[in-house]
């Protein structure tokens, strides 16, 4: 016997399908992250709140890296372009060996457009090793990170309060390039 | 509307669910169920599921309203907790932290505000936090206090855990306890690096603010207001339902039924009824229609009384000529031309159509058909097997009934004659009027002995004696010669007992 389904209901049956086919994810941490360059040339072996004892390593994508800070009435003011994503690489310990892979990568993509943005920002986890990416979508990591803008008990500890768009560790060739 | 002479009877049709159109209907095979029955059930089911839909979505809409906003309610509270003791705790005001939380939930008794350490003991139950920063700082900054509750109770549940995991979580639940409904939120308090430097970076979460609100009475309140929804919901179906059901049953379904009844009694045989129904829609007419119909099937009825059933078998089963065997009976009233010269024509004409129609019955009832009446003649036709027989106890019934009773007839008797045979049976006639009855040898010959017999007396052909068995007493045999017969008939006088 042979089946015939209505036109117009194969046509609702097709933009059904189509509506609610899976959006493909969109990957922030590409494979090749590792070859970007680090934020900073510190070594991030010591405790903090959210990564506690653990070491971390932040790595940025070159786009990131074309920011430059404003100066307006004393201050400092940086905001990184849309699509900057920083990658910071969390491994297990404090002292991992070499050649050890990282347990987790906690990422910030900016993209201010996405409605799970916070201050700009996507705040996504990616366990390791299977590779699945979360945006986060409470608000600890904002909190946390807002300390950035303030004066904070990391790196230079940003003594002038300059907002440094929720990152602690700013590209320091471009800081330098302005403030000389 | 309704149907015929009794209006209400018609109208009031509940009886008719066991009539004969329910059983004509339900000889298909398919339980009958009322229509009725069916459209309210319809009405009811499309009127609770359109109804019940925008209940239940009310329902579910309030609720989930009464929860989102109770908790966007709770977490606000939260925030603002939690952005006043992080800038008392900066300047390292803490207790002026813990009497704020206090004062808070004093000012409002629907609300507790507590807060926890991240190890789920109440802050400030003890000096353990004093002692932690005067040992990050490496100075005496704050005074122990002493211990106003020595073992604290410590909150150690799954959802206290997830409040304080890493990374940390804003807990939302509802809780249960002695009768009263309480909403509750965990908001953990972020060891955040300007806090690291007093209270260490080692660990992530500083604590928890609990904040837990008492809305019984809320929830009271909506549980009515659902119930008083609900409640005007069945209330709202039941009056649609009704209404509706009975505006259908007054539009459609009493109508159907006044037509089903009337139906039902053309269909048991009887023609007086027509439906009374002036609405102007199919049904109207659909009433007038049947009421037409049956207003023909009453004329066509009424029409066969002035034919024999052989006519009528004749247009249902053709009426090509045809040769059959069949017992003739004829009767003609003996001296009626003196009898009618004698007497009113009103007298003659009663006595005569009393005395046909008599043996009409007589005939009717031995299986007999009136072919014709030919003034005071009648031509009457047997078949089948017994013909004969059935014949010859109708020829009796009617000498008996005319020697037992003369006055009923006003002295008027019958001769009978009858004969058994091959005749043709056929439309004779024009285009413009015929008649279908039998023609033949056995036609002409029961007609002769008609003529022949006396009054009270039936002459039978030796044919008809032979087919009519042994139940019979005849005189006989006798010679007659008849008219178109050379040769003389042997015919038998059929002995009848008064």
């Amino acid at each position: 016997m042979k089946l015939r389904m209505p036109f117009p209901l194969l046509t609702v049956v097709v933009f059904l399908a189509i509506g609610c086919a899976k959006a493909p994810e969109e990957i922030y941490a590409p494979a090749d992250y590792s070859g970007w360059a680090r934020t900073t040339a510190v070594v991030l072996n010591y405790p903090i709140p959210g990564h506690e004892n653990r070491m971390r390593i932040p790595r940025m994508n070159a786009k990131g890296f074309t920011a430059l800070p404003k100066r307006s009435d004393g201050k400092v003011s940086w905001d990184f372009p849309e699509d900057t994503v920083i990658v910071k690489e969390v491994f297990a310990s404090a002292k991992p060996a070499p050649g050890e892979k990282p347990i987790q990568l906690t990422i910030m993509a900016k993209d201010p457009t996405d409605k799970r943005a916070q201050a700009g920002w996507l705040w996504i986890t990616k366990d390791l090793p299977d590779g699945k990416e979360t945006v986060f979508t409470g608000n600890f990591c904002v909190t946390c990170h807002a300390n950035a803008n303030e004066q904070h008990p990391y790196g230079d500890g940003n003594p002038n309060e300059d907002f440094r768009d929720f990152v602690y560790f700013v590209p320091g060739e471009g800081a330098r390039s302005l403030l000389k | 509307m309704s149907v015929v002479q009794d209006e209400r009877r018609c109208t009031s049709l509940v009886p008719i669910v066991n009539g004969p159109y329910n059983q004509m209907m339900s000889e298909k095979g398919k339980r009958f169920r009322s229509l009725t029955f069916t459209v309210n059930l319809v009405l009811v089911l499309a009127l609770a599921a359109g109804v019940g839909l925008v209940m239940a979505s009310f329902t579910l809409s309030l609720l989930s309203s009464r929860d989102l906003l109770t908790r966007s309610n709770l977490l606000q509270q939260g925030n603002i907790i939690y952005a006043s003791i992080a800038n008392f705790m900066l300047p390292g005001n803490a207790p002026l932290a813990v009497k704020f939380v206090g004062q808070i939930s004093l000012s409002s008794p629907e609300s507790t505000i507590s807060l926890y350490r991240r190890d789920g003991v109440p802050a400030f139950s003890d000096n353990t936090t004093i002692d932690r920063v005067n040992s990050n700082l490496k100075q005496m900054k704050f005074i122990s206090r002493p211990i106003l509750v020595p073992q604290p109770a410590r909150l150690a549940t799954p959802r206290f855990k997830e409040a304080t995991g890493n990374p940390p979580l804003e807990v939302f639940f509802r809780e249960d306890q002695g009768g009263r409904t309480f909403f509750r939120a965990y908001r953990p308090l972020i060891n955040l690096p300007k806090c690291s430097v007093c209270h260490g970076a080692d660990h992530t979460v500083r604590g928890v603010i609990d904040i837990r609100s008492d809305v019984t009475a809320i929830i009271r309140t909506q549980n009515l207001t659902i119930a008083g929804g609900a409640g005007g919901f069945l209330i709202v179906v039941g009056l649609l339902a009704f209404f509706l059901g009975s505006f259908l049953r007054a539009i459609v379904l009493s109508p159907i039924r006044a037509i089903g009844s009337l139906c039902a009694k053309v269909t048991s045989g009887s023609f007086e009824g027509r439906i009374e129904l002036r609405s102007r829609n199919e049904i109207g007419d659909l009433a007038r229609t049947v009421n037409q119909m049956v207003g023909g099937l009453r004329e066509r009825f009424e029409l066969t009384k002035y034919v024999s059933r052989g006519t009528i078998g004749a247009l249902t089963e053709g009426q090509k000529p045809i040769r059959v065997q069949r017992t003739m009976l004829f009767t003609d009233v003996r001296g009626f031309t003196a009898y009618t010269e004698n007497h009113d024509p009103e007298r003659v004409v009663e006595a005569l159509n009393r005395l046909l129609e008599k043996q009409s019955e007589i005939i009717h009832e031995w299986g007999g058909d009136i072919d014709k009446f030919v003034g005071d003649e009648v031509v009457s036709v047997f078949a089948g097997e017994d013909a004969a027989t059935r014949a010859c106890n109708a020829a009796r019934d009617i000498v008996r009934l005319c020697a037992m009773r003369p006055m009923d007839f006003d002295g008027l008797a019958v001769g009978v004659g009858m004969a058994s045979g091959s005749i043709i049976q056929g439309m004779i006639g024009s285009d413009l009027r015929a008649d279908f009855t039998v023609i033949g040898d056995s036609v002409n010959i029961a007609s002769r002995l008609c003529s022949i017999a006396k009054a009270g007396q039936a002459i039978v052909s030796d044919g008809t004696k032979m087919a009519a068995g042994g139940d019979f007493s005849f005189k006989g045999p006798f010679g007659a010669k008849l008219k178109g017969k050379a040769a003389p008939q042997r015919v038998w006088i059929l002995e009848v007992k008064v």
